[in-house]
């Protein structure tokens, strides 16, 4: 029976429904049965709602007192009418308890044959993984339409959680194990991805957007996106790392001289090739430079920095950042290392970013 | 015993023995009540300072006034102190110690000292709060969520602090609420049996047992905590194999319940509220008294509904889900039963009644949306979105400090002996009520439309900004509401009329001794019939109150 009454409501659902009075416009499978669960909750508690508020102001008006003397009797209890109250309740909470169940298990069985992406928190940051293609992306995430798309999650700090709302799915990102959630998204478009655990300082800025685009024009982006740096010469790496691989680094390493978790990147470079930089352990670096040393040349100390980051840890910072070890490719290191040479070239005095991924003047 | 037990001299508590620490050492139940009012509603005072800021901050999507560290410790602070210094003390310890050993017709409560003694512990877990603030400030949100808290590179320096006050006022609770079940056990007087109880007393009985069995968990979950910050033991530190989600189910172990901590009493209130208000007797007063132990049972085996997408596993979700359900069950049967109780009575439209209705009403809202936290399937959505923070502000708040609010006004004139302004206390009333429906109900709007909560800023979702404002307007108001509420409550200490014994038309024992009432509180133990039978009272034009009826024939006779 129950699956006859929820599959008859569903059919009134039709599907990508826009904003209304309550929810946001669906744009995933999954939010059809998440809003029908919505809209049977919604019509019982208007009912039972309007029931309360009427009985209230109906008896508050006709029994307001009159004088202060006493001489109301009337029942002290009414088993019968206690137990009404009572059962049909109990009867109403078991149905939604059963169709908010099914509507949970449509939500958390992925289907076979979704298209898997890894996804990282890490604060205050989401790292996509297309392993299909080898492409990384951050801050953003390209899925196709109309396709099951299931995100294998896992923290490299504290607890954060994935929540697209117009896709109704929400699932804890943890370090330590992996958790998961599948959608299927149903219209072409840009939607917002938030994290809904707290996790620290820029909690509320640790957003992405996740863009749905044709399943035909998925494939190429994805593709471009693997490869798009392979063929670049030194002078066009220094806008591809601020535009794509900085948004790894932004919520600990400044670009206008403010300090932060680490130190910031701005005067980064004329820090690091003189060697000026000094160590918690009372080292400088510029011990450790030149012939028959640990680093020899100052590109090598940022590639350590990059892959070892516990080696060397600056004097002042508690030395909090992970290792990239596996996450960058060696020309993607080469492309951090001309940023900051070129770091005037690609920013503004204020710390603000100045050139688009190609090169040309950012507006 | 055929007069009433009436006090006429001026010899009352209040002025029985003078000087602060006649006040400070007291072991009088009565003014360890009033000291624990005077307490809770500075920190209710201070907390609501903190409100204030992050409304404000959210007037614009930018934000307007705080740093993102800033905002992140103004809604930890607000949290933190509105939960364990507020609202879990305000209604046990605060009117509970006033009125409960009165409404049993004894002299004080079983164990006067560590009375005392739980009022100490408040003060000193308030230091450490302070402390907190002191030290480096705390931003780990009210729930210290593990392993943000035990990062010390990220979160604040003031956490061991408030973990450290936050013990030792869950040890304050567990006193007070060890203190209530021994008084109601073995100071009942003679005639009331276990079904005679005035229904407040079965709240905050129903409230002590979680007090007492629920408490030592989060006790023990918060020195682990101490411990794994402090040294790093490897409980819930993930780097040292330590498990993060364990902290959760301990701490909702003990703060699920808490919720109704705080519940219970506000509706045990309530009851007395409609009941008196209305000059009518309780309806089903057994199902009243029997929910409220369901609802203390049932509080237990619901924590896991905090972690529907803590990635826990989808059986355990399942049957979290079903037994939740069983919570709406009794609450639903308490306000069924209010309604009918009001039913041919006699209602009063003071400001008592007003905030009994209103809780009805902004309980009613808070209940049924609980349905949606219960449901799987939008409970993955809603959790963690304003949604869930308008459910929680029009139980904790609108319901249960709305309770406590109407409860002072009902046992005002007891305690203080004067009578305020019926006037300002609806205008007070009116504004709280508008206020808070404005300030909150936006939220619901909001969070099932996409917004999370603990945001200092929400730039990319500018379309959220008009609900904050709706919300920020209401708050406004409702602060302004609570600021009339106090100037007249203060104005009638001073300028108002003296108060008669019994202004309701109350049945229940303490309108039975003088307002305020003498130390002793009664010259001997009084005997008590049905506590929500009327009949035997009538209207004194010169007193402005109730007396018992001539002809009436007093219990024990």
């Amino acid at each position: 029976m129950m699956a006859n009454l929820s599959s008859m409501l569903l059919s009134t659902v039709s599907t990508g429904k826009p904003e209304n009075f309550w929810l946001s416009e669906q744009a995933s499978t999954v939010a059809q049965s998440v809003d029908l669960t919505f809209f049977v909750i919604t019509w019982i508690c208007y009912f039972f709602f309007a029931l309360i508020v009427a009985l209230l102001v109906i008896f508050a008006v006709k029994y307001r007192r009159t004088s202060p003397d006493i001489s109301v009797s009337g029942p002290t209890h009414n088993t019968a009418l206690e137990l009404t109250w009572t059962i049909i309740p109990l009867i109403l909470v078991v149905v939604i308890f059963m169709v908010g169940m099914r509507g949970y298990l449509n939500l958390r069985v992925a289907p076979e044959g979704c298209y898997e992406v890894s996804v990282t928190g890490q604060k205050w940051t989401w790292t996509f993984d297309h392993p299909e293609y080898g492409a990384t992306q951050v801050g953003e995430l390209t899925v196709p339409v109309g396709k099951p798309v299931r995100l294998l999650m896992t923290s490299n700090d504290v607890i954060h959680s994935v929540w697209i709302p117009d896709f109704r799915v929400k699932m804890d990102v943890i370090p330590g194990r992996y958790t998961s959630l599948w959608f299927e998204a149903t219209k072409v478009g840009d939607y917002l991805l938030n994290c809904t655990e707290y996790c620290g300082k820029d909690h509320s800025k640790m957003q992405a957007w996740v863009h749905v685009v044709p399943a035909d024009e998925f494939d190429g982006d994805m593709k471009k996106l693997a490869s798009e740096y392979v063929d670049m010469s030194a002078a066009e790496l220094p806008a591809y790392a601020i535009n794509r691989l900085y948004n790894r680094c932004q919520s600990c390493h400044s670009l206008d001289g403010s300090d932060s978790t680490g130190p910031t990147f701005k005067g980064l470079w004329d820090r690091v090739q003189p060697g000026s930089v000094e160590f918690t352990s009372g080292e400088k670096l510029s011990s450790l430079l030149g012939e028959a040393t640990v680093y020899e040349q100052p590109e090598n100390y940022i590639r350590a920095s990059l892959l070892d980051p516990q080696k060397h840890i600056v004097k002042g910072y508690l030395g909090s950042m992970p290792s990239f070890q596996g996450q960058l490719k060696d020309k993607q290191i080469t492309a951090i290392i001309e940023m900051f040479k070129h770091l005037r070239d690609v920013t503004d005095a204020e710390g603000n970013i100045t050139v688009n991924k190609d090169g040309t003047p950012r507006q | 015993m055929t007069t009433l037990n009436l006090n006429n001299s001026s010899d009352n508590y209040l002025n029985h023995t003078k000087g602060i620490f006649s006040w400070l050492f007291t072991l009088d139940h009565k003014r360890i009540g009033i000291m624990y009012l005077v307490c809770v509603l500075v920190a209710f005072f201070l907390g609501g300072v903190f409100a204030m800021l992050l409304r404000f901050q959210l007037l614009t999507p930018e934000g307007t006034l705080l740093t993102q560290d800033q905002y992140n410790q103004a809604f930890t602070v607000h949290g933190a102190i509105m939960v364990f210094l507020v609202i879990i003390p305000a209604i046990p310890a605060a009117l509970g110690n006033f009125v409960l050993p009165i409404m049993l017709g004894a002299k004080d409560v079983a164990f006067p000292r560590l009375n005392l003694f739980s009022w100490w512990l408040w003060v000193f877990g308030l230091v450490f709060f302070l402390i907190a603030l002191g030290s480096g400030g705390i931003d780990t949100g009210w729930t210290f969520y593990t392993p943000y808290s035990i990062d010390k590179a990220s979160s604040m320096g003031g956490v061991i602090p408030a973990l450290i006050g936050a013990f030792i006022l869950g040890f304050s609770s567990i006193f007070t609420g060890m203190n209530f079940i021994v008084t109601i056990h073995r100071l009942r007087p003679k005639g009331m049996t276990w079904f005679k109880m005035p229904l407040f007393l079965w709240g905050t009985y129903a409230t002590a047992v979680i007090q007492v069995l629920a408490t030592p968990v989060v006790g023990i979950t918060l020195l682990l905590l101490i411990v794994e910050r402090a040294v790093g033991i490897g409980i819930f530190d993930p780097a040292m194999g330590g498990d993060p989600v364990l902290y959760q189910h301990f701490f909702w172990f003990y703060s699920h319940p808490a919720v109704y901590i705080m519940i219970l009493p506000a509706m045990g209130i309530v009851s007395e509220l409609i009941s008196v208000h209305s000059h009518r007797h309780i309806f089903g007063y057994k199902f009243i008294a029997y929910s409220s132990i369901a609802i203390a049972i049932f509080g237990f085996l619901v924590w896991g509904h905090h972690m529907f997408t803590a990635g826990q596993s989808q059986l355990m979700n399942i049957i979290f889900s079903l037994i939740t359900f069983s919570v709406s069950i009794p609450s639903a049967v308490k306000v069924f039963n209010w309604l009918a109780t009001m039913y041919k009575g006699s209602i009063s439209w003071n400001a008592s009644m007003l905030y009994g209705m209103s809780f009805i009403f902004i309980f009613g809202i808070g209940g049924l949306t609980g349905l949606y936290c219960a449901t799987l399937a939008t409970d993955v959505h809603l959790h963690e979105s304003y949604f869930i923070v308008a459910h929680f502000h029009y139980t904790m708040m609108g319901s249960a400090l709305i309770g406590f609010i109407g409860g002072i006004h009902h046992w005002w004139p007891k305690m203080i002996g004067k009578m305020y302004s019926v006037f300002w206390s609806r205008v007070g009333w009116a504004m709280v009520f508008v206020g808070f429906n404005m300030c909150f109900f936006s939220q619901f709007m909001m969070g099932s439309k996409g917004m999370p909560r603990r945001y200092a800023q929400y730039a990319e979702m500018p379309q959220f900004q008009i609900y904050h404002i709706w919300s920020t307007v209401g708050s406004v108001i409702m602060a302004l509401g609570f600021v009339l509420t106090l100037l007249y409550l203060l104005h009638s200490i001073f300028y108002g009329k003296k108060a008669p014994a019994n202004p309701w038309g109350g049945r229940s024992l303490e309108w039975q001794c003088s307002s305020p009432p003498p130390w002793d509180n009664f010259a001997e133990q009084p005997e008590v019939g049905d506590c929500y039978d009327y009949s035997v009272l009538e209207w004194n034009e010169e007193e402005q109150g109730y007396d018992w009826k001539k002809d009436a024939v007093h219990p024990g006779e």
